[in-house]
């Protein structure tokens, strides 16, 4: 397969789930805000934007509409929802050929949908409604994309780029949200409040539900952390895409037959060794920061592997080897 | 005369390449009263460099460096030995128009007669013409001396006054530039006369008692033009000179577009910065400390280069 | 994006018609055509011309006008009615389709080295040298078998007496072949039984041709050679045409980023490595083939890669330099050409062409402006066009002064009466002008599938057939008799 094809697949999919999840954050943000204090919005939306990467002139804003306007439509800002799925479908229009119709038209859809909206036609309404769709848009891409696509290479490429977007933003958000929750002293935030965020967290992972199902709602900052980061069966948590990643790129050495594939199987069988064999009490008392942070370097670390084993690696060498 | 050339060629580039590919014509022609006995090309990075001789007959060196890079230097060294020619006569006879154009007529000498990128004719260009009185006058012989000498009186030889891509204009309407730009000029008003005429790319060997005009360690240009009995005659109007022993031929074309001594393109964002530095000697002379102190500055590796933080942003 | 107009406009006496003859007569080819469409219910054809054009939506037969974020897809209208063509005629145009492509190889091999034809004054040199796609680069760089042009496409036009002649060559990166197939995958569904009866030559086997084509000119030593079409990439209108050759020939798509030259050779990109290419099946314009070697400011092509080709590393289809044999003002001394290298006379004759670089002809033009064509030479696709019939004095005012500025750049030819073949109009069948534009293959031996692209001017009395201006086409049958 070409390089520029894998690169297209994977670069859509990483957008795309993105798109999804920062979608997923600003409808939490915007449903979080009817409850709480003004001091706390301004804390609340601050963790939501820095775990996107928001651009820096919406730090300390608590203006909902503001931040709504600027992370989804705004083209201009390439963390935005629009910008975001317009990404993925340009990387995906650079390679219809090598994809099914029907993957294209959904993709195609879902940007010309959310191009064509403008946020006063959904601010008194229907956020929800909107944000929702949006994610089911990005959902129904990846189910049109299995359905539909020959699980090859391309395929496991949208798979890898998927799963790694996925462990670096929950990591990511993790990150944020514990590190502002575990280590705050005092304050003027009651239990309550601290039960909000940890709903949001869980939300914000699509995880709600499924934490109940296994810890009931006893809501415990260890066991979220570990429900979100450990556990083999919730598919937003950190080492379920590290599994994920690992299946395919076993799958990508196969069909490429490439000797040099062992630096990105290496690591990413280290991450999900990482990930497997971690105790979260353990965890907890080394420091989580350090722990989410090696995570967040090792996903950086495959995503370079990645570029330099099967797109932009230096060709004397690959004619060496 | 036995000449050795020193022709240390540097690029920088503000961040890191990869896939650089160049061309260079820097090899002495071996033609006529020149010949190129040595020459060896020194590549840092290194890189396997392959040779073609283009449609113009000059020698053109290419390579590549596929890795990621942030300088680059060609050390180009060639020994050449250039034989006493024969002087032309003063002047031809006045039926030497008429056997130009029989000549002309009869030969491919198209190219060097259309005009050309650098070598056009331009509102500027026609009042300098008129200017110098330009016209076929006694002989096409004294024609081009009298215009040679024009070239080199109406201009200030001025370094860095205009650059590798400036139109004639430029220096048309400052009265200054460099020997590339003299040559445009005397190219663009021959062929305008109907005298078939190609630029030259190469070095000039300097001494302080030649009185040249032109900067010593440096390439040089100059332009040849055909006439009849004597086939191509070099003048050199940055120096007011017909081309002798001291020229050392490297390559010719219609004008610079075809013969610069390098021409490449990379892959990266990054902006290139050039170095040259040029050292034309008697073969059996030591190098001079100035000249090889300069060289090695050239030929120093890069400063250790910093890695960019790694965004997760797509590279277009 | 289909193919260029076709450029010529109507006369005042009757064209040459396709299905009845001067008689009134139906033409025996057509005859058991016009029996059918006699039988079947209008409602009936106005169906299959519906399922015609669905079937090119729903398969993505498109051509495409789009920028980053709005998309337009059109098809290039299909008409339903065959153009058929017999035995007899078919094979006069296959000899002198042959003889002209070998002829202006010859020309490009020539020109390229001795230059013989310029030395003995058989055609201009001044003419080549002035010429825009002359590359200098190419003066002595040998091509794989001496074939520079391995894929052509070459427009016809139909005399009012009934013969076939050359309007133009298209020697650069002729395209419209992927209509040519299509069009006849739609009619063999539509009409399944009426072509089954009518002993019609088949054309499938055309990216197969193609393949082998590309295979011949493979570097010695490499037995099993890479074969790739390089696409300027998916804003290109012919991006679907790309798409489709490559995957009828089982070979992949590349645009210039996915190529790149390490010591005169040249790799793809592939997740499994870089892989050697061999030969090149190039729909790129000269100019942005290499930065190195041309245009610096390409950013669709592969620098390095000219240097490659002239090593002989990679072949390219069709070779640099082509374009110098099908500029207009050189197209005039094409039956000269002929004459020159094959010592015969031309099999199909050229449009009577006049050149403005000419004193004598120049003067007759200007004097008959109102009834010439006059063209820009290095254009196509109808650009910089005059139709003296239909211009306003104004425009022959305007074409006047641009001629006299630059008599090189021009050339003009009567106005000619382009053939008229029935069509599926609203219903009704009306007669509407074409031309013909076969495909010709030059590999180990030159290759032809009978047929080509009949382009249609859906316009009542119109002769631009460009798809822009209410241009289609339709399929071409070359019959076994």
């Amino acid at each position: 397969m070409l390089s520029r094809v894998a690169d297209s697949l994977y670069w859509t999919s990483r957008y795309l789930e993105r798109a999804e999840h920062t979608a997923r954050l600003i409808d939490i943000g915007l449903n979080l805000m009817l409850d709480q204090s003004s001091a706390a919005v301004e804390r609340r939306w601050g963790r939501l934007l820095d775990s996107v990467h928001a651009p820096p002139r919406l730090t300390g804003s608590s203006d909902a509409y503001h931040i709504a306007e600027a992370m989804t439509f705004d083209l201009s800002n390439e963390t935005s929802i629009v910008a975001c799925i317009a990404n993925a479908r340009e990387n995906l229009r650079q390679v219809r050929e090598q994809i099914s119709s029907e993957m294209w038209e959904q993709l195609n859809t879902l940007f010309l949908r959310v191009k064509g909206t403008r946020l006063d036609d959904i601010w008194n309404v229907s956020t929800h409604e909107f944000f929702r769709s949006v994610k089911e848009g990005a959902h129904l891409f990846q189910g049109i994309t299995d359905a539909t696509m020959n699980h090859g290479e391309g395929w496991q490429f949208i798979q890898v780029g998927r799963h790694l977007e996925r462990a670096g933003v929950t990591a990511t958000l993790l990150d944020v949200y514990t590190n502002d929750l575990l280590t705050r002293d005092g304050g003027p935030e009651t239990p309550q409040r601290t039960y909000l965020d940890w709903v949001g967290l869980l939300k914000a992972c699509t995880a709600f539900e499924a934490y109940c199902k296994v810890y009931t709602a006893d809501l415990r900052p260890e066991r979220v952390v570990e429900f979100l980061l450990l556990n083999a069966e919730c598919p937003r948590s950190v080492r379920f895409a590290a599994e994920a990643i690992q299946a395919s790129f076993q799958s990508i050495a196969e069909a490429t037959g490439t000797r040099k594939s062992g630096r990105v199987n290496r690591l990413a069988g280290r991450l999900r060794a990482t990930l497997s064999f971690g105790q979260i009490d353990e965890i907890l008392e080394t420091g989580l920061r350090a722990y989410l942070n090696d995570v967040r370097r090792q996903c950086a670390q495959i995503h370079e592997a990645i570029l330099q084993t099967y797109v932009a690696y230096p060709v004397e060498s690959a004619l060496a080897s | 005369m036995h000449l050795s050339i020193n022709h240390v060629t540097k690029f920088r580039y503000s961040a890191p390449i990869t896939e650089s590919i160049m061309e260079l014509r820097m090899q002495p022609l071996t033609e006529g009263p020149q010949r190129c006995l040595k020459f060896d090309l020194g590549l840092k990075p290194m890189a396997r460099a392959a040779s073609y001789r283009d449609h113009l007959g000059n020698v053109v060196h290419h390579f590549d460096i596929p890795g990621r890079h942030t300088q680059l230097v060609i050390n180009a060294t060639s020994h050449v030995e250039t034989l006493p020619r024969e002087e032309p006569p003063e002047a031809l006879a006045p039926a030497a128009w008429d056997a130009l154009d029989a000549l002309v007529e009869g030969g491919d000498y198209w190219d060097m007669l259309m005009p050309s990128h650098f070598a056009r004719p331009s509102e500027a260009l026609l009042d300098f013409a008129r200017e110098s009185n330009l016209g076929r006058r006694e002989d096409p012989l004294t024609v081009l001396r009298e215009l040679n000498t024009a070239i080199y009186n109406a201009f200030d030889y001025v370094p860095q006054s205009t650059s590798a891509d400036s139109p004639i204009d430029d220096a048309l309407t400052a009265r200054k530039g460099v020997c590339q730009d003299y040559s445009h000029i005397l190219i663009a008003l021959a062929r305008h006369l109907r005298v078939p005429c190609r630029y030259v790319s190469g070095y000039l060997f300097h001494r302080v008692e030649y009185n040249d005009r032109s900067a010593q360690d440096a390439t040089h240009a100059w332009v040849e033009a055909l006439l009849p009995e004597l086939g191509w005659v070099g003048f050199d109007p940055t120096n007011n000179l017909l081309a002798g022993q001291r020229h050392i031929r490297v390559a010719v074309g219609r004008d610079y577009m075809d013969v610069p001594p390098t021409r490449g393109v990379f892959k990266g964002a990054a902006e290139s910065e050039l170095s040259v530095a040029v050292q034309v000697k008697p073969a059996e002379e030591p190098d001079s400390e100035e000249a090889l102190r300069l060289i090695a500055t050239l030929n120093r590796p890069p400063d250790a280069e910093h890695t960019a933080q790694q965004q997760q942003q797509q590279q277009q | 994006m289909p193919p260029d107009t076709l450029n010529a406009t109507l006369s005042a006496e009757a064209p040459y018609d396709e299905m009845f003859g001067a008689d009134g007569q139906c033409r025996p080819q057509y005859q058991a055509l016009y029996k059918r469409l006699d039988e079947i219910p209008r409602e009936e054809l106005n169906r299959r011309q519906h399922a015609a054009d669905l079937s090119f939506l729903h398969q993505g037969i498109t051509f495409t006008v789009y920028g980053r974020d709005e998309g337009t897809e059109r098809i290039f209208p299909y008409d339903l009615l065959p153009r058929i063509i017999t035995g007899p005629e078919w094979e006069t145009l296959e000899r002198g389709l042959t003889q002209r492509i070998r002829a202006l190889n010859l020309f490009l091999k020539d020109i390229y080295h001795e230059g013989r034809i310029l030395k003995d004054g058989v055609v201009p040199a001044e003419l080549v040298y002035t010429c825009r796609h002359f590359r200098r680069e190419m003066r002595g760089v040998s091509v794989p078998r001496d074939i520079y042009i391995s894929v052509v496409g070459t427009d016809l036009i139909r005399l009012r007496d009934g013969r076939f002649v050359v309007l133009e060559d298209n020697l650069r990166v002729p395209s419209g072949v992927s209509y040519m197939l299509a069009n006849r995958q739609v009619m063999k569904r539509v009409f399944p039984r009426l072509f089954g009866n009518y002993g019609v030559r088949p054309i499938d086997h055309y990216g197969t041709a193609l393949l082998s084509t590309m295979r011949a000119l493979a570097p010695p030593g490499r037995p099993d050679p890479t074969i790739v079409l390089l696409t300027p990439g998916v804003y290109n209108s012919a991006y679907y045409e790309h798409a489709f050759l490559a995957r009828q020939m089982g070979i992949e798509l590349v645009e210039g980023r996915d190529l790149l030259v390490h010591d005169n050779v040249v790799y793809m990109r592939t997740t499994a490595g870089p892989r050697r290419v061999d030969v090149i099946y190039r729909r790129l314009d000269d100019d942005f083939l290499d930065p190195l070697a041309f245009r610096a400011d390409s950013a669709l092509g592969v620098a390095g890669l000219f240097n490659a080709y002239r090593a002989g590393n990679v072949a390219l289809a069709n070779a640099v330099g082509t374009g110098v044999a099908d500029d207009k003002a050189v197209y005039a001394y094409v039956p000269a050409i002929i004459r020159y290298y094959m010592g015969e006379e031309p099999v199909i004759d050229n449009v009577e062409t006049y050149l403005m670089t000419d004193g004598a002809q120049r003067r007759h033009v200007l004097d008959n402006l109102d009834k010439m064509v006059v063209k820009a030479v290095g254009e196509s696709g109808g650009y910089g066009m005059l139709i003296g019939t239909h211009s306003t004095a104004a425009e022959r005012e305007e074409f006047r002064r641009r001629i006299e500025s630059e008599p090189r750049n021009y050339i003009a030819q009567p106005v000619l009466a382009l053939s008229q073949a029935p069509c599926l109009i609203d219903g009704k069948v009306e007669a509407r002008h074409v031309d013909l534009r076969p495909y010709i293959l030059c590999g180990e031996q030159v290759t032809i599938v009978p047929g080509g692209l009949t382009r249609v001017a859906l316009r009542r009395g119109s002769l631009v057939v460009n798809s822009s201006q209410g241009g289609g086409s339709k399929d071409t049958w070359v019959l076994n008799e």
